[in-house]
């Protein structure tokens, strides 16, 4: 047994309606609990003026799987120079947009986070997945697995999609997978692309099967609802990236009737095509539509200037973007008929036109929502910035004047003309503390996480206050992951192996038949090996606890 | 380390082949005396068993060719390496575990990292890290491809059932043509048709041709007619697949690779292409990607002191060794008994398959380790990237596993005062 106290920090508890109130923090065995004042402990820190939150939760970036490794392959000058730190705990790992699984575990929790979800995990791929993130150090980690381009479904859904036996299907997948949710990215897109398809709108029917994306989103929200699968749907809209396809994701929402879906990079699906560029802001459409459709909740995607690699499953879109990448090169894939892959690196300029004014679409995204309990903070990492640019993100949320001063360096007609520059608000610590840890949490389902209340995981992140939000965020004092202190003021002190989250939804076993028949006319593996078992996860894992979040209707204990 | 031989009326065991990298998993294993492949009659997993040794228990570890204990063994080899400054890990036929494993202990002392297929491995790597590709894999090729274009190989030659397990599941109609070689009656099939093109010229003129044809570039002289006809249905093909093979397409393999890839793109501006290569057995790509998502870079990278540096070229096995920038090698090769370590004047630490012949030479540590698939069960990657095979043990032969060596060498050095073993 092993206790541990925080004295006298300020703690900022959304999940409890604590906003920045000083108080002890008690904890036994890796978990939150109420220590009477006077009660010895094994360790204590004085953390009096210090501010204390929950370990940040990323719960969209791209951390592991064949498209991440493939990006580290693509672009070793990511990776020069490489220099080995001086701390004997930190294996060598490098690289800066897509570090190693190893840099990418000691930089996040270094800056206070204790958990990211890999939401891009294609099914055949779902074992290197799991190993990429068992690799990952200190970090809790889950995977959405992507479903909405698996011919099999889309074959489902073209003979008028059965509801059961989607729902069966799905239940299937996401245990196959061991995922914590579903992604659908441009749904059916991907797939058409492999028939030459180009372009697919919401209401456009898929060249071979005729289903369109409005039918995939909806059975697949449909089918995750009767899952009582904690995390929405998490959608990649239609058309992203496209001027205009502002239209496409107010019709992407339109698809949910009412049902709850998560969408994901919305800067990049808010997009007009006003102006003497034809490419405009349609934040506010975006945030209109969202507050309207409390079923919805979204995260940004910010983009930050600089050199990155977009690394994405839609390839529909990323042959196009090729032509823009920068260095100009760019890898692709059709994968096992139930996934695509598509990664170009790309140089986000403030000179560029549209690149400034996707800088500002999201944060006026940020800045003009009203409910952060339905916005995380993410730059889908690495698609609009490495993760390690969260610190910068915040100071700029939070920081009017910072912002201002950044705004007035981008392309002239953006500084001039942004609707951005009339936004006064700046985000609260209780607000960044929402959209990194509390909102997360509750997204995923994830009880005892994202909040510092009695019974929780003791991941805690202490910061030392600071008015440079940016430096305060990025060298936070302490970080414990699981009451164990593993970063002491930017230094890693104890590299753990991370847990996998993890849903285990019932379904009716006879799907099986049906999937096993496909894969044997079309799969190229036995499907004896489909699934991934819970020994194997641990294997791929790398030793990780298996966090199991239960399924089941709100307000009901599950079971 | 006696294997226990299962009766031979036990019911064969569902088995996965880590023989080469299609992995076939498929297939099931009967084990008795010896270890009977069953549902495919592969020559190379047909040999690869056939050296299995029925009995294990001679294989012991050797220390400068006289027999040891595991734990003398082991102390040995954390002295070589506790004593080495410039250590060389090559070979790395292994699987996940094993990578993993190697990878922390190279970390701790600043070695450089090589596959025995490493230069295979890089002819596919460079044209990606240069120009980028498009690629697909065993399912999309089963169940889309109305066009495969062999280039240069007869892929059946070193992956015997690449034509069946690409085979598609209902009848469709499709045709596969070899260019540069005969066609190959493997790739026989219902509804498929078969055709050979010679090369016009060597494999690079013939790709030039092929990537004029293809961009409709006006050429100075009329090509080939064979070639023409082939560029013509591949711009018609709904979906082409373009399969070579890089460690058999000669020292400018990745030169080869630029230009198969510059194909595909163009291909693809207007209709569906990809390309397909062929390779990453003894666990190459394995190696490959694991190292690659720990540091961050492929094979052939230092973890040195001053930094991680990658150079595909530079920091190849056969390089590193000529030019001495190596003070010991620690060779890993658990699949194939004839992948012994090459002829280095250097202290040498050997993870090796049982029936591996003894090396003479360097002061030496050898110790026998267990065949993922056979032994032991594991990871392996497939030859088309991302599909991870589960493999399963078939028999408890009592040899250790890599993973598990690396660790308890990696241990050692971590305390060394604790001396030897119990
Ligand atoms: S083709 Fe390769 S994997 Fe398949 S049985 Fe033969 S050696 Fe084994
Ligand atoms: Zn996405
Ligand atoms: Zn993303």
């Amino acid at each position: 047994m092993s206790t541990l106290r925080l004295r006298g920090g300020r703690l900022y508890d959304p999940a409890h309606g604590i906003d920045g109130e000083v108080c002890d923090l008690g904890v036994r065995d890796g978990r939150i609990v109420a220590l009477h004042e006077n009660e010895p402990v094994d360790r204590e820190h004085d953390v009096s003026g210090m501010i204390v939150m929950a370990g940040g939760i990323d719960l969209h970036s791209h951390i592991g799987g064949g498209k991440v490794n493939l990006a580290r392959l693509l672009l070793p000058e990511d990776h020069r120079p490489a220099p080995r730190t001086d701390n004997p705990l930190e294996l060598a790992s490098c690289g800066a947009c897509t570090p190693g699984t190893l840099a990418t575990g000691y930089r996040y929790a270094e800056m206070g986070y204790t958990a990211a979800f890999e939401p891009a995990m294609a099914l055949s791929n779902a074992r290197h997945a799991h190993m990429e993130m068992g690799d990952t150090p200190i970090l809790d980690h889950g995977a959405y697995v992507m479903l909405g381009n698996d011919e099999l479904l889309l074959e489902m859904l073209a003979e008028g999609g059965d509801p059961a036996l989607v729902r069966d299907y799905v239940g299937w997948a996401i245990n196959a997978a061991r995922a914590m949710g579903v992604k659908v990215v441009n749904p059916g897109g991907i797939s058409a692309f492999k028939f030459n398809q180009r372009k697919l709108d919401v209401d456009e029917p898929h060249v071979q099967h005729r289903v369109t994306p409005r039918q995939v989103v909806h059975a697949l929200a449909r089918a995750l609802t009767e899952l009582a699968v904690p995390h929405p749907l998490h959608i990649h809209a239609s058309n992203l990236g496209v001027a205009g396809n502002i239209a496409s994701t107010l019709a992407t929402i339109d698809a949910l009737e009412g049902l709850r879906g998560h969408l994901t990079h919305v800067q990049f699906h808010s997009y007009g095509t006003e102006g003497p560029h034809k490419f405009s802001s349609a934040a506010l459409a975006l945030v209109e539509a969202v507050n309207a459709h409390p079923n919805v909740s979204i995260d940004v995607g910010q983009i930050i200037f600089g050199q990155t690699v977009t690394a994405s499953g839609d390839t529909m879109t990323q042959i196009r973007n090729a032509a823009l990448g920068s260095p100009r090169k760019w890898v692709g894939a059709d994968i096992e008929c139930d996934a695509g892959c598509g990664l170009v690196p790309f140089r986000y300029r403030d000179q560029s036109y549209v690149n400034a004014l996707q800088w500002v679409i999201g944060l006026e995204i940020f800045l003009l929502a009203n409910d952060p309990w339905r916005v995380v903070l993410t730059t889908d990492h690495p698609n609009g910035g490495p993760f390690t640019s969260y610190p910068h993100l915040i100071r700029l949320l939070m920081d009017k004047s910072f912002r201002d001063e950044q705004l007035a360096r981008l392309h002239p007609e953006v500084a001039a003309h942004a609707a951005l520059r009339e936004i006064r608000r700046e985000l609260t610590l209780y607000e960044i503390a929402i959209m990194t840890r509390a909102a997360p949490a509750r997204l995923l389902g994830l009880a005892d996480r994202g909040h510092l209340g009695v019974g929780a995981a003791a991941d805690i992140a202490v910061y030392r206050e600071d008015a440079d939000r940016e430096y305060m965020f990025r060298t936070p004092e302490y970080v414990f992951k699981d009451g164990e202190l593993v970063a002491r003021q930017g230094r890693i002190v104890a590299t753990p192996v991370g847990g996998t989250h993890f849903v285990e939804p019932g379904f009716d076993g006879a799907i099986e038949q049906r999937i096993a028949r496909y894969a044997e006319h079309h799969h190229a593996l036995d499907f004896r090996n489909a699934a991934i078992g819970r020994d194997e996860l641990c294997t791929c894992a790398n030793g990780g606890q298996l966090l199991v979040t239960p399924c089941a209707v709100h307000g009901t204990n599950g079971t | 380390m006696t294997a226990s031989p299962t009766p031979t009326d036990a019911p064969p065991l569902p088995w996965t082949c880590p023989f080469c990298a299609l992995l076939c998993d498929g297939v099931a294993l009967a084990r008795g005396e010896t270890l009977e492949l069953r549902g495919s009659d592969c020559p190379k997993a047909r040999q690869a068993l056939a050296q299995q040794p029925a009995d294990t228990a001679a294989a012991t570890p050797t220390i400068d060719g006289r027999a040891a204990s595991l734990d003398e063994a082991l102390d040995a080899a954390a002295r070589l390496l506790a004593g080495a400054t410039l250590p060389l890990f090559a070979g790395l036929a292994t699987d996940v575990a094993g990578i993993r494993s190697l990878y922390a202990l190279a970390s701790a002392r600043d070695a450089i990292l090589d596959h025995l297929l490493g230069d295979a491995i890089m002819a596919s790597v460079r044209p990606l890290q240069d120009r980028g590709v498009y690629y697909t894999t065993l399912a999309e090729v089963r169940t889309r491809a109305d066009l495969i274009v062999c280039f240069g190989t007869r892929p059946a030659e070193r992956y015997p059932e690449f034509f069946r397990r690409i085979a598609p599941g209902e009848p469709r109609r499709r045709e596969i043509v070899f260019v540069g070689t005969d066609t190959d009656p493997a790739a026989a099939g219902p509804d498929t048709e078969l055709e050979a093109v010679p090369f016009a010229g060597d494999a690079f003129d013939t790709l030039a041709l092929l990537n004029a044809l293809a961009a409709d570039r006006a050429l100075a002289a009329p090509p080939p007619g064979p070639l023409a006809g082939l560029a013509a249905r591949l711009q018609a093909a709904r979906y082409a697949v373009i399969v070579w093979e890089p460690g058999a397409s000669g020292a400018q393999g990745a030169l080869v690779g630029e230009a198969i890839n510059r194909l595909v793109g163009t291909l693809n501006a207007r209709t569906r292409a990809a390309s397909l290569a062929l390779g990453g057995s003894q666990g190459g790509y394995t190696a490959n990607q694991v190292v690659t998502w720990l540091s961050g870079l492929p094979l052939r990278t230092g973890l040195f002191r001053d930094g991680l540096r990658h150079d595909p070229w530079a920091l190849a096995t056969a390089r590193v060794l000529a030019g001495r920038n190596a003070d010991l090698l620690l060779w890993v090769s658990s699949f194939d008994p004839s992948a012994t370590p090459p002829a280095a004047d250097l202290p040498t630490i050997i993870l090796g398959h049982a029936a591996m012949p003894p090396v003479a030479g360097a002061p030496q540590v050898f110790i026998p380790v267990a065949t993922p698939g056979i032994g032991a069960a594991g990871h392996l990657f497939r030859l088309d990237g991302g599909v991870v095979v589960p493999l399963v043990q078939a028999r408890d032969d009592g040899l250790p596993t890599v993973a598990a060596i690396a660790g308890a060498i990696a241990q050692r050095l971590a305390a060394p005062a604790s001396g030897a073993g119990s």
